[in-house]
């Protein structure tokens, strides 16, 4: 029997199941439920851009021109500034609670590269990467992870 | 059929039982990775019948079928990021809901042993199966063939059958079938089906 025979005899074959043992009548409703319920849940522990120092013109006034500041905060009440200064990020996680030393800060690139290191008694972090394009933030506190959206450079 | 969609205008102006499932899958991840927040519920729509096939060759219940799929989506909400081809979410979802599927058996034979025959007469739904018989006699000559051959080559079948790009690695550790044998293997199946409808007396 030639591969052709037997992907025809396939496909027979998976039209013979989905006739037979189809999925329950609200099985995809319900999943299109528990997905929309846990994006939620996701997007709440996001880390949001509540400042970013491309939107200040007076930043780069006062000479902050090649750096780059961005304030997220955390839906837990927590915050972190993130300096981007070509090569250099630099930043600190503020007003968290508990032990600094299970928080890891990771710099990604939209490219699929990540940097990531932990943070100091008072939070404070410095990678060295390659930030180019859009990166995004992600802080992992424990089993928990927080991430920013996309901000382009 | 081969074309590539990655327009959601294009997504929705292609009649959309033309697409194979799969291609709807990759078309709906990158327009909802692009933003289009409801383009995840067409997502959903488009795999969650193919990942029911899978979790039941399996030999599930309905009811673990559905949580096994429900994990499998909660997961992908979790690690959807991690996903580096977009052209390949049907693949990692079928992936995903196969190893949930392993996993929720080997955890289910724990508590409580199932004998194989008990499995086998779980899988073919002899009520259904006569009652559209009459309806569609072809259909059902096919399907007393499959529910003839051993439970081992229908699930390799159910599997394949509901599976983008099969990938015999994967497959392999979970079948517990070595690598090479993945492909002889469902030949061979798909042989005994052949001669279960030469047969004619498919029972």
């Amino acid at each position: 029997m030639t591969t052709d025979d037997d992907a025809a005899l396939l496909e027979e074959l998976r039209a013979v199941w989905t006739t037979y043992d189809p999925p329950p009548p609200g099985l995809t409703q319900t999943m299109i439920a528990a997905v929309a319920a846990a994006d939620l849940d996701a997007e709440w522990e996001m880390l949001v851009l509540v400042r970013d120092s491309a939107h200040e013109p007076l930043a780069q006034v006062r000479g902050l021109a090649t750096a780059r500041m961005l304030w997220f905060t955390a839906a837990e009440g927590w915050s972190m500034e993130a300096e981007v200064d070509g090569d250099q990020v630099r930043g600190q996680v503020l007003d968290l609670d508990g032990d600094m030393g299970t928080v890891e800060v990771t710099v990604e690139t939209a490219d699929g590269r990540s940097w990531t290191t932990g943070v100091d008694e008072v939070g404070f972090f410095a990678i060295t990467a390659e930030p180019t394009g859009s990166v995004r933030f992600t802080v992992r506190i424990g089993p928990t992870s927080s991430s920013s959206r996309w901000v382009e450079l | 059929m081969g074309t590539m969609v990655t327009m959601s205008e294009d997504r929705r102006a292609e009649g959309q039982s033309d697409q194979s499932p799969w291609d709807m899958a990759s078309g709906a991840f990158i327009a909802w990775r692009a933003g289009d927040a409801s383009a995840v519920d067409e997502l959903v729509a488009a795999m969650t019948p193919v990942l029911w096939h899978v979790v039941r060759a399996y030999g599930h219940d309905r009811q673990s079928a559905e949580d096994v799929i429900q994990a499998t989506w909660l997961g992908f909400v979790r690690l959807h990021q991690t996903i580096e081809d977009p052209q390949a979410v049907a693949s990692w979802l079928i992936t995903s809901a196969r190893r949930g599927a392993a996993a929720h058996a080997r955890t289910a034979r724990r508590a409580a042993p199932v004998e194989d025959e008990t499995l086998h007469a779980v899988l073919p739904d002899a009520e259904s199966a006569e009652a559209i018989a009459q309806r569609d006699d072809e259909a059902a000559r096919l399907w007393g063939a499959v529910a003839s051959v051993d439970e081992r080559c229908r699930k390799l079948l159910r599997v394949v059958a509901f599976m983008d790009r099969p990938d015999y690695q994967s497959l392999s550790q979970e079948l517990d079938m070595p690598v090479g044998s993945i492909g002889p293997t469902r030949a061979r199946c798909l042989a005994k089906v052949r001669s279960a409808l030469m047969g004619g007396g498919a029972r």
